[in-house]
């Protein structure tokens, strides 16, 4: 199939590529762009480890095709750290152990800023709700929990 | 898991979207959400030549509320969109908490209203509230449209009555009447995606005078071929004063009006519990 060319906006920075229309969000980002923070896991759109940010909302990568991303904001887990600072989420994810394998840890991580972004206070139970699309197979669902309390407290 | 390939459109305007479905009919899928289409692809049970993108069309992803006529949902309107709409919140909450309880987080933020009924699975959760407040779709194709009630829309399972160059452009709610409320209950598997096992909805209108039942409308999911509606339970309640017994009589009714495949003892079961929890439910909201 005809490779088309296309402009995608990812962490604040423009890329111009050549993709085939099947090829997905999550393929071009790992493949073509280097940027290999969002796994591939279910690849059917259970597990929530391709999870990226478009326009500020949670979607899965992996059943997006990189062309329908064109002119919109893309932020993967590698725009979060701003230089070697890293974000809140990703020093309380260490400093909680909520960290095992770290297969689902960026689309976790991703789709718990969407969580505070919507609503910095969210109860245990409205984490819990935002987060039921992002599986640990580590099971480590409590200290993933704990560390995103800390941060919608500000602990530092 | 790759998405098999095919040839890709991006059209402007419903008319040209039409124009491509017309074309090249069952070769040719439209793509919404992409959450149940690219799925379909990657395990290839569906292998489209043609993928139709909708998402270039402005003004798809519209709700509009209209006093007279009520409410009317875009093709491109996504679970998100419904779950946090003021109108659908204040006078569907039902709906709402029917779109909520979908898919995931992230689910909900790609995959579509219409979507979701076009896959016509027989656990979908915004079917049973959308049966239950008469829900109709308009269909259209490049030389006409049709207006279709959703329950002649389902035929079976992950059937419609779609024709290949036809699309639903719309999801038209009546305004509500006075003196009414709705409910969904649901109980759902401990799954990743937590597929509905029983969802129960009903649509309960009092007399304003003597709160006697004016009608009532019960809506299952998850029980049969198809979402369904409950009509002999309907007629239990239809005229009369809704008291306990009778409740409790057309809640037994609903759970023998369904067609359960798999754990039918357990979803008739439940059908008859969820629909006695949903008509108490509607019942204290509008009191």
């Amino acid at each position: 199939m005809k490779k088309q060319l296309i402009e995608l906006k990812v962490n604040g920075e423009s890329h111009e590529l050549a993709v085939e229309p099947q090829r997905t969000l999550l393929e071009v980002l790992r493949e073509d762009l280097g940027l290999t923070g969002a796994k591939e896991a279910c690849g059917t759109g259970e597990c929530g480890a391709c999870t990226v940010l478009i326009n500020g909302k949670p979607i899965l990568s992996c059943l997006t095709l990189a062309i329908e991303a064109q002119g919109k904001e893309i932020t993967t887990i590698e725009g979060l750290a701003k230089g070697a600072e890293l974000h809140p989420l990703q020093k309380a994810f260490i400093r909680y152990g909520a960290i095992q394998c770290g297969y689902c840890t960026s689309g976790m991580i991703l789709n718990a800023k969407s969580i505070l972004d919507e609503n910095p206070k969210p109860s245990r139970e409205e984490i819990l709700k935002g987060l039921e699309g992002n599986l640990c197979r580590c099971t480590g669902y409590n200290k993933i929990l704990e560390a995103i309390m800390a941060v919608s407290i500000g602990e530092e | 898991m790759r998405i098999p390939k095919f040839e890709y459109f991006s059209p402007s305007s419903i008319e040209e979207a039409c124009s491509l479905l017309y074309k090249y009919k069952s070769e040719a899928k439209l793509l919404a959400g992409g959450t149940d289409l690219f799925v379909k692809m990657k395990k290839k049970e569906l292998l489209p030549k043609f993928v139709i993108n909708l998402k270039g069309i402005e003004g798809l992803d519209k709700i509009q509320w209209d006093e007279k006529e009520g409410l009317k949902i875009g093709p491109l309107v996504t679970h998100d969109t419904i779950v946090h709409h003021p109108v659908v919140r204040e006078k569907f909450d039902f709906l709402a908490e029917a779109c909520f309880k979908i898919g995931t987080r992230q689910v909900r933020n790609m995959g579509t209203l219409v979507g979701n009924l076009c896959n016509a699975s027989p656990s979908s959760d915004a079917a049973a509230p959308l049966l239950v407040l008469e829900t109709k779709l308009k269909l259209i194709h490049l030389y006409g449209e049709r207006t279709v009630s959703l329950q002649e829309f389902f035929v079976g399972p992950f059937q419609t009555i779609l024709e290949p160059q036809e699309m639903v452009v719309e999801v038209w709610i009546p305004k509500e009447p006075p003196q009414s409320a709705g409910s969904y209950q649901y109980i759902h598997k401990a799954s990743s995606v937590g597929e509905t096992l029983v969802g129960a909805a009903v649509f309960l209108t009092l007399d304003p005078k003597d709160k006697t039942c004016r009608e009532v409308r019960i809506g299952l999911s998850s029980v049969a071929p198809t979402p369904i509606r409950a009509k002999a339970a309907e007629r239990i309640l239809n005229g009369k004063r809704v008291e306990e017994k009778l409740i409790k009589e057309a809640a037994q009714m609903a759970s023998e009006e369904t067609q359960p495949r798999s754990r039918p003892w357990y979803r008739r079961e439940m059908s008859r519990v969820l629909v006695e929890q949903a008509i108490l439910q509607a019942m204290e909201k509008i009191q």
